[in-house]
């Protein structure tokens, strides 16, 4: 693991005001055409926990990164939903999404301890990357939840994603966002800034397919500018993944194209 | 709407919380009794299922969670289950957890022995617990085992009972809180993800089963799924499900 262009504090406050933000506009604003903001927040958010996932996971956890990903999501959507619940059962919807996040630090920096208190894994970071992790989560969901719902309500929430069952995809999209990067990078080579490019694109394809869904939910036309503005991100991230691909390939590398000639 | 408040959800729904925790234990001592190989077994070098944790657990907590959750929906056409009809129901979802890990063994089996062409044997021990079949000779050189021999079929079949009784059991009890299916359902299986991470770190990724070395820390993953699902119970029994905001 090479030295951290961005530390670990910069790339949390990144994503919390960021992710934030985008879920408070999208889901005050009332226009659904402002609903991608959310999305662009959760990409943020998504970047948070790849970064968190690839600090405690060069530990070595003995269980595969996917599996820190979705302890993550499995705290986070507890969290985020009750967090919405909360601010619709005493007519705040606004503080719903900070509830939401501040619970799941709690349960995040709790789990991470019974890890290493209970469990004994000896992390040294476990507490703080579990805590960033379980926020990232929240983030994550919330943001895509209210970019498909444009809405930050609980009852328009269920009614438009859990009911329709668009939250599988955003509980597996998002929880692929922040496990797949570092799981895909990990490695003596493996290096932050890009890992972080491949966690923005993840993101935004969770961006895409929630655009997709969103435009059965809101409006045809906020999820057509959803879906162009998260293909969009993909293209410029992407190729700047590939980049950073051929950057650090130590030994050189041949394009040989879709397949070698000879395969055809 | 304002009459809904945290402190009278926890009042009313304590009894949930205890389901809960009692599921989430269920699940993390499942956790233990599945063959779980991880990328060696993948590549036949050690004994289980070549796969992690957490994509076994979600695969066979989905089953159970989908076979219990129809269950649900035929024994609730008469009115709010009761306490024989959660047993019914948590029935139904064992089992569904028990056909998933029973046939991904089974094919998994198939695969180790006519595809790679290994004998199913563990090296954690000499002789199996159950067949008493010998088990050193087959090992082959390198590996700590390989395939699914006669006691992690068992010790799994196991496994995917209680992973299953604890999904449900987790299910019906969010149900009593917010007779909402959906929010219900992703709440289970949140509840089971973390209830299914927490018992791999424990294991540290790879068991064979009830007669592996390893099997001993369950105490320590059961304390640590006590408080978690504790804390999870707490939250999701505060969750009101859209019929109490006058939703749809």
């Amino acid at each position: 693991m090479s030295e951290s262009a961005e530390t670990a504090n910069q790339v949390d406050a990144k994503g919390i005001v960021v992710g934030l933000v985008g879920i408070y506009i999208a889901g005050i604003s009332g226009i659904p055409y402002l609903a991608f903001l959310a999305g662009i927040g959760a990409i943020f958010a998504t970047k948070m926990g790849a970064d968190a996932v690839r600090r405690v996971c060069s530990y070595g956890i003995g269980t595969g990164v996917p599996s820190i990903g979705m302890l993550a999501l499995g705290m986070g959507i507890i969290s985020a939903m009750f967090g919405l619940a909360l601010g619709k059962m005493y007519n705040v919807v606004f503080i719903g999404p900070i509830i939401g996040l501040v619970l799941a630090l709690v349960i995040g920096f709790v789990v991470g301890s019974l890890a290493n208190k209970i469990i004994k894994l000896n992390i040294p970071v476990m507490e703080r990357c579990l805590t960033e992790i379980a926020g990232a989560g929240v983030l994550v969901l919330t943001g895509l939840s209210v970019m498909i719902a444009g809405s930050m309500d609980f009852v328009v929430i269920s009614e438009k994603v859990i009911t329709t069952g668009y939250i599988a995809p955003v509980f597996i999209l998002g929880a692929l966002g922040i496990l797949h990067p570092f799981n895909a990078s990990l490695g003596p080579d493996e290096t932050q800034d890009r890992t972080l490019v491949h966690s923005l694109s993840c993101g935004a394809i969770a961006m895409v397919i929630g655009g997709v869904c969103s435009i059965a939910v809101i409006d045809p036309i906020a999820g057509i500018i959803t879906i162009v503005i998260g293909l969009a991100i993909w293209y410029v991230t992407f190729t700047g993944f590939v980049k950073l691909v051929k950057r650090d390939a130590g030994a050189g590398y041949v394009g040989t194209g879709l397949l070698p000639p000879g395969a055809m | 709407m304002t009459d809904i408040t945290i402190i009278g959800m926890l009042m009313e729904h304590w009894i949930s919380i205890i389901g809960i925790i009692i599921g989430g234990i269920c699940i993390a001592v499942g956790v233990h009794f599945v063959p779980v190989g991880g990328a060696p077994a993948a590549m036949a070098q050690a004994t289980g299922i070549g796969t992690g944790t957490v994509q076994l657990a979600a695969g066979s907590g989905l089953t159970g969670l989908l076979a219990a959750g129809y269950m649900y929906m035929t024994l609730s056409a008469a009115g709010t289950p009761g306490i024989s009809e959660i047993i019914l129901i948590c029935a139904t979802g064992a089992v569904g957890a028990m056909i998933m890990i029973s046939v991904t063994m089974l094919v998994g089996n198939w695969v180790y022995i006519y595809g790679v062409g290994v004998p199913p044997a563990s090296a954690k021990k000499d002789y199996d617990p159950i067949t008493g079949d010998p088990q050193a000779p087959y090992v082959a050189a390198g590996t700590v085992g390989q395939g699914m021999p006669t006691v992690c079929f068992v010790s799994g079949a196991i496994g995917g009972l209680l992973g299953g009784l604890g999904g449900s059991l987790v299910y019906c009890m969010l149900m009593w809180v917010n007779g909402d299916a959906a929010i219900s359902s992703i709440f289970a299986i949140g509840v089971f993800l973390v209830n299914a991470v927490l018992p791999s770190y424990n294991i540290q990724g790879t068991i064979e089963g009830f007669h592996d070395p390893k099997f001993k820390r369950v105490p320590k993953a059961m304390l640590a799924c006590f408080i978690a699902s504790l804390l999870c119970g707490i939250i999701a029994v505060m969750i009101p499900g859209m019929s109490a905001f006058g939703g749809a």
